[in-house]
């Protein structure tokens, strides 16, 4: 039976993939630019490099494997971004279309999915499944866990409310990240508080715990007092 | 549950309402108490989890 058109194309190999992707951004972003009337001889020239070090790649790794992957990329990507430099003219916003601008995104962010992900492997043997008693959990959630985890959830996700009305986008864009990271950090020491509770604990360890996180109690401390002292100044 | 638990907890509660009040200025353009805010918040949270983690034996 004929192999099929994924099972040919896994077969050529990680840089054979990423063409396809690569073809099609070069065709819809770099192409248009580079052959546009009154457009100079280095960007043809570039574009043809472009199309060129794709290939090579492809003929490559079958002898120097990633090295030749690595160089084409890079070659590519160059080849590329001389192109645009030496037509900035090709790129007035008048001149860019939303479709055809989303379309560009669309092919790079493929071409780059395909050049970082491993290659797509060929049919594999179908894995055996047994009837067998269902596996058991080696642990479970341990009870109190999940109200850790759910105050940690909804602590982050009240967070998210802030910095969608922002008139700045600047600002709205950092109270945005802000919120995020701050969200992870809570989840993240909601989570380790949770699974500090079942780890060996030793008889009376209140004050050396707390001696631990003495600094940090302190530097808290002073934070509250100067801003009690800057509150009351106000 | 011992001490150090609740405090670990009230931290945590600490550092939220502190994350809180610093977006809530970031939005405002106050960056002074935005930025004040999430040092709080920063140093609280670090503090939970130094506070919750258990003593090591002698």
């Amino acid at each position: 039976m004929a192999a099929s058109v994924l099972e040919r194309l896994s077969a050529l190999g990680a840089a054979a993939q990423a063409t396809v992707p690569g073809v099609y951004a070069w065709g819809v972003t770099v192409a248009p630019a580079a052959w546009a009337h009154g457009s100079s001889t280095v960007a043809k020239v570039a574009s043809i490099l472009a199309l060129l070090a794709l290939a090579g790649g492809v003929v490559g790794e079958k002898r120097w494997g990633g090295t030749a992957r690595v160089a084409s990329l890079w070659g590519f990507v160059l080849a590329c971004a001389l192109a645009w430099s030496a037509t900035p003219a090709a790129f007035a916003p008048l001149r860019i279309d939303a479709p055809r601008g989303i379309a560009g995104m669309i092919g790079w962010g493929l071409f780059a999915l395909a050049s970082a992900a491993p290659a797509l492997q060929g049919r594999r043997e179908e894995e055996r499944i047994t009837d067998e008693q269902p596996l058991r959990p080696r642990k479970g959630l341990a009870r109190g866990d999940a109200l850790y985890l759910a105050f940690g959830a909804l602590a982050a996700g009240l967070l998210q409310l802030f910095g969608w009305h922002v008139a700045m986008p600047e600002r709205a864009l950092l109270v945005r990240f802000v919120g995020l990271a701050a969200g992870l950090g809570i989840i993240g020491a909601a989570t380790e508080i949770a699974l500090a509770r079942h780890r060996k604990r030793v008889a009376r360890p209140t004050m050396r715990r707390l001696r631990r996180a003495m600094y940090l109690l302190v530097a808290l401390g002073l934070l509250g007092m100067t801003g009690l002292l800057f509150a009351f100044r106000a | 549950m011992q001490f150090a638990d609740f405090l670990a907890l009230g931290l945590v509660l600490l550092a939220a309402v502190s994350f809180y009040m610093g977006e809530s200025a970031l939005s405002g353009a106050e960056d002074l108490h935005a930025l004040y805010w999430l040092v709080v918040g920063v140093v609280a949270l670090r503090a939970a989890v130094q506070v919750a983690r258990p003593a090591e034996k002698a």
